[in-house]
């Protein structure tokens, strides 16, 4: 099993991540979810790197539904209005009952992340692996979240491995 | 249909805002769905009555809808007096 590596920060921002997937009405758990994890999560050396560049979990978040209406918005839907309409019952939270898979995309940046572990010689799995394993996925959600918030791939990683030495 | 337009659905050019706008529909449309059951069972509609209008089973709206809905609204009894309308 996958998990098996995982030290309990890493466990705990996933955990996380699947909150913030619930929350956000993600019905598949993607690599943003995975990035909102560790800032919800708040533990480790990549929650560290990144609210030492300014990313808040708030401000993750706001991207992530910026995303979600603007891409409505492309094809005409007004995600306010809907909300208007549908009134108090309109509610995007995924049910507690049902289950949030991991999307593909997720799937691979924790796979990916247990590899770089043990590239890096680790004994452990930290969050730092699987935020380095989300900023390699370059098609992913999560890198565009950090772009926007003005967050290059680049100066992630020399945040994390400075805090790694230091 | 115009260069800007095109743009801006996210024509050929922008495969991935096309396909981004997919998702955002699709759970849009779960929360509307889900939405509107609610709004229609507070109205007094029956099950029946809602996966009529749907065009689905009356199986199928109480098995995605039944559960969550009446532990919003416990001790409702699923719509017998039903409004005109």
């Amino acid at each position: 099993m996958i998990f098996n590596r995982f030290a309990r920060e890493a466990r705990r921002s996933v955990e996380a991540a699947q909150q913030e997937a619930r929350m956000l009405g993600h019905d598949s758990l993607g690599d943003e979810d995975l990035l909102l994890g560790i800032l919800r999560a708040d533990e480790g050396i990549a929650a560290e790197a990144l609210s030492s560049l300014g990313v808040t979990l708030e401000d993750a978040r706001a991207e992530s539904e910026a995303m979600f209406s603007g891409a409505l918005a492309s094809i005409g839907i007004s995600l306010e209005e809907i909300r208007r309409e549908a009134g108090d019952a309109f509610d995007l939270r995924i049910p507690d009952k049902r289950r949030i898979p991991f999307a593909p995309g997720a799937k691979k940046v924790l796979e990916q992340a247990v590899a770089t572990s043990v590239r890096l010689g680790d004994k452990y799995l930290g969050t730092e692996h699987i935020l380095l394993a989300i900023l390699e996925n370059d098609d992913g959600t999560a890198v565009r979240i950090l772009a926007r918030l003005g967050v290059a791939p680049e100066m992630l990683n020399d945040q994390l491995f400075a805090a790694r030495s230091g | 249909m115009d260069e800007k337009t095109r743009t801006r659905v996210g024509g050929p050019e922008d495969p991935r805002a096309g396909l981004e706008a997919v998702v955002a529909l699709r759970r849009m449309l779960e929360a509307l769905e889900a939405a509107q059951v609610e709004n229609a069972f507070v109205a007094g509609w029956s099950w029946s009555r809602i996966a009529e209008v749907l065009g689905i089973s009356r199986q199928a709206v109480h098995k995605k809808h039944a559960a969550r809905i009446k532990s919003r609204y416990p001790g409702r009894p699923p719509g017998r007096k039903e409004r005109s309308g």
